[in-house]
């Protein structure tokens, strides 16, 4: 069963540029994938129509059969607490503290707090970062926020866990670390895509590849063309 | 190509089963930030408050001004009457003709007549302390003072029937003059209409500026918090859940604004009560100044949280609505 397909997507911003066209790619339920090309080759647009920060000029994108690109404000929120994120840069709220930073999607899915410290601890756990739940993201190094960052995502258990570039801030050997992290979460079960330009990283991986020129397929390795 | 056209396509993603007891949590966690948000920011709070306070406590003192005139009003209902002076000399048959006339009419309520003997003495007595005066009136050939009638009329007669007995009267033998002692209260209905259409733009204007005070503030603690805004949209935030805290801000802000205004009005009552009261005495008119009851003060805190809402609505309306779209 696929549990991304997109149909014949087209990004056309408002400034007539156009970041992805006629994309057509299925990755399967439970599958670990990188996305990959140049700077400006359409992956942060791929990934930001997949959490509905971006809709598709033309085209469909379903998630679980379910065309995510015609969901509307009221039914998004539901989606995005299936889809975990992770960013280059964090996005950590800094006033408040790992713990709380964790914590976010549970609260937000109104899981009991008792539930919600057993979580946050077992993803910091995953992460090795048990013990500094009371610290704030400023105390933490950038490797630290990353994995911060990794522990919000997976903690609420999402059925997709997305990344954008979650290793461009990391040296070789914590980058290489967080996706070996990557890897055992999509072992218990969770679709994974990563839109990364450490292209030796990836290689030495043997993952599956999509790789995207000016907004089209260029290539692909062990992912279905849906083209 | 596998599974390219499935047939489940189509579907709606599933929505959370509603239960009442998410609801009161987000309620009580967007209170609690709230709360947090106002402690952590209590000097530009409290000026807030102050700012919507004198924005509600002008309305407020106009209507509760509008208020005293009216009970003002009402206790004069049980006085408005007519005076009815006669030429001096007249004689008591004649006086005793228009009393006649008057018991006939439904509008009359009570008559005493003061005659003209009557008002020598009374005048003789409150001018006793002029010995002069008093000394002039004993010398002169006859009673300067004319006989009047005090004429009550029942509580509900018009202007309009004050009016007409007051045409019936005039013409009459031995009538000088017939006073209608409404005007007064007429007077003071008017000023209580002025009061009131004045209280009611002022009303609208300085509720226009609770509104816009709210909103800006809002508006502030919005932008402090846009990039919470986009990850918790992220993360899965409904649009409720996002905007929740800032219409708690709007009401935080107009209770708090209402309580100010209440402080105002009760140290400038306390204030001019003494001397209003002193002042209206010189004129005969009894006073009592209303103050506030419980009813008053829970309109004035419910006018404050509902502009504070109203505030918030309106920040959160032009700042909140395409977070969930531009989440990054």
């Amino acid at each position: 069963m696929s549990a991304i397909v997109f149909e014949r997507v087209t990004k056309r911003f408002d400034n007539g540029q156009e970041a992805l066209s006629e994309i057509s790619v299925e990755f399967a339920s439970g599958s670990m994938t990188f996305l990959t090309g140049h700077s400006g080759a359409g992956k942060s647009t791929f990934l930001r129509l997949l959490i509905g920060a971006e809709t598709a000029t033309r085209g469909r994108i379903y998630v679980d059969d379910v065309d995510i690109s015609r969901l509307g404000a009221r039914r998004m929120p539901w989606y995005r607490r299936e889809v975990g994120v992770v960013f280059q840069d964090h996005n950590l709220l800094l006033e408040h503290s790992v713990f709380d930073n964790v914590a976010l999607p549970l609260r937000i899915n109104h899981l009991g707090e008792r539930e919600v410290a057993s979580r946050v601890r077992g993803a910091l756990g995953k992460v090795e970062l048990l013990g500094k739940e009371h610290l704030m993201p400023s105390q933490l190094s950038t490797g630290e926020q990353q994995r911060v960052g990794i522990a919000r995502a997976v903690v609420g258990r999402p059925k997709i866990l997305l990344a954008d570039e979650p290793t461009g801030n990391l040296d070789p050997d914590l980058a290489r670390s967080v996706m070996e992290l990557f890897g055992r979460f999509n072992e218990l079960g969770t679709t994974v895509l990563i839109a990364s330009h450490d292209i030796a990283l990836i290689q030495s991986l043997g993952m599956p590849t999509l790789n995207l020129a000016a907004g089209r397929i260029a290539d692909t390795n062990g992912v279905l063309d849906g083209g | 190509m596998a599974g390219k056209s499935s047939a489940n396509r189509g579907k709606r993603w599933p929505a959370p089963a509603f239960r009442l007891s998410d609801w009161f949590s987000d309620h009580r966690r967007a209170i609690a930030e709230t709360f947090e948000f106002v402690s952590l920011r209590l000097g530009s709070s409290l000026f807030v408050w102050l700012l919507v306070g004198i924005a509600l406590a002008l309305p407020a003192a106009l209507r509760l001004a509008q208020q005293n005139f009216v009970a003002l009003d009402d206790g004069w209902q049980g006085q408005p009457g007519l005076t009815v002076y006669f030429t001096v000399g007249t004689e008591p048959d004649n006086v005793a003709g228009v009393q006649a006339q008057l018991r006939q009419s439904s509008s009359v309520a009570a008559i005493q007549l003061t005659d003209a003997e009557q008002a020598l003495q009374e005048f003789m007595a409150a001018s006793a302390d002029s010995s002069s005066l008093t000394a002039a009136l004993v010398r002169l050939p006859e009673n300067p003072l004319p006989a009047t009638l005090q004429v009550s009329v029942v509580s509900d007669a018009s202007l309009e029937e004050l009016g007409a007995l007051r045409e019936q009267l005039v013409g009459l033998d031995g009538v000088d003059e017939v006073v209608i002692e409404r005007t007064w209260l007429e007077l003071l209905r008017n000023l209580t209409q002025l009061v009131e259409r004045l209280g009611l733009i002022l009303g609208v204007l300085f509720a226009l500026g609770a509104v816009l005070v709210t909103a800006a503030s809002v508006r502030l603690a919005i932008e402090s918090r846009l990039e919470e805004l986009r990850v918790l949209s992220l993360v899965g935030a409904t649009r409720a859940q996002i905007r929740r805290p800032f219409l708690y801000f709007g009401v935080f802000y107009g209770l708090g604004g209402a309580v100010v205004a209440a402080m105002l009005l009760a140290i400038t009552l306390t204030a001019i009560e003494a001397p209003l009261t002193a002042l209206l005495g010189s004129y005969d008119i009894p006073v009592h100044v209303h103050g506030f009851g419980v009813v008053f003060l829970l309109t004035l805190l419910g006018v404050g949280m509902g502009l504070g809402v109203i505030g918030a609505l309106v920040a959160v309306r032009q700042r909140i609505r395409g977070v969930q779209e531009m989440a990054d």
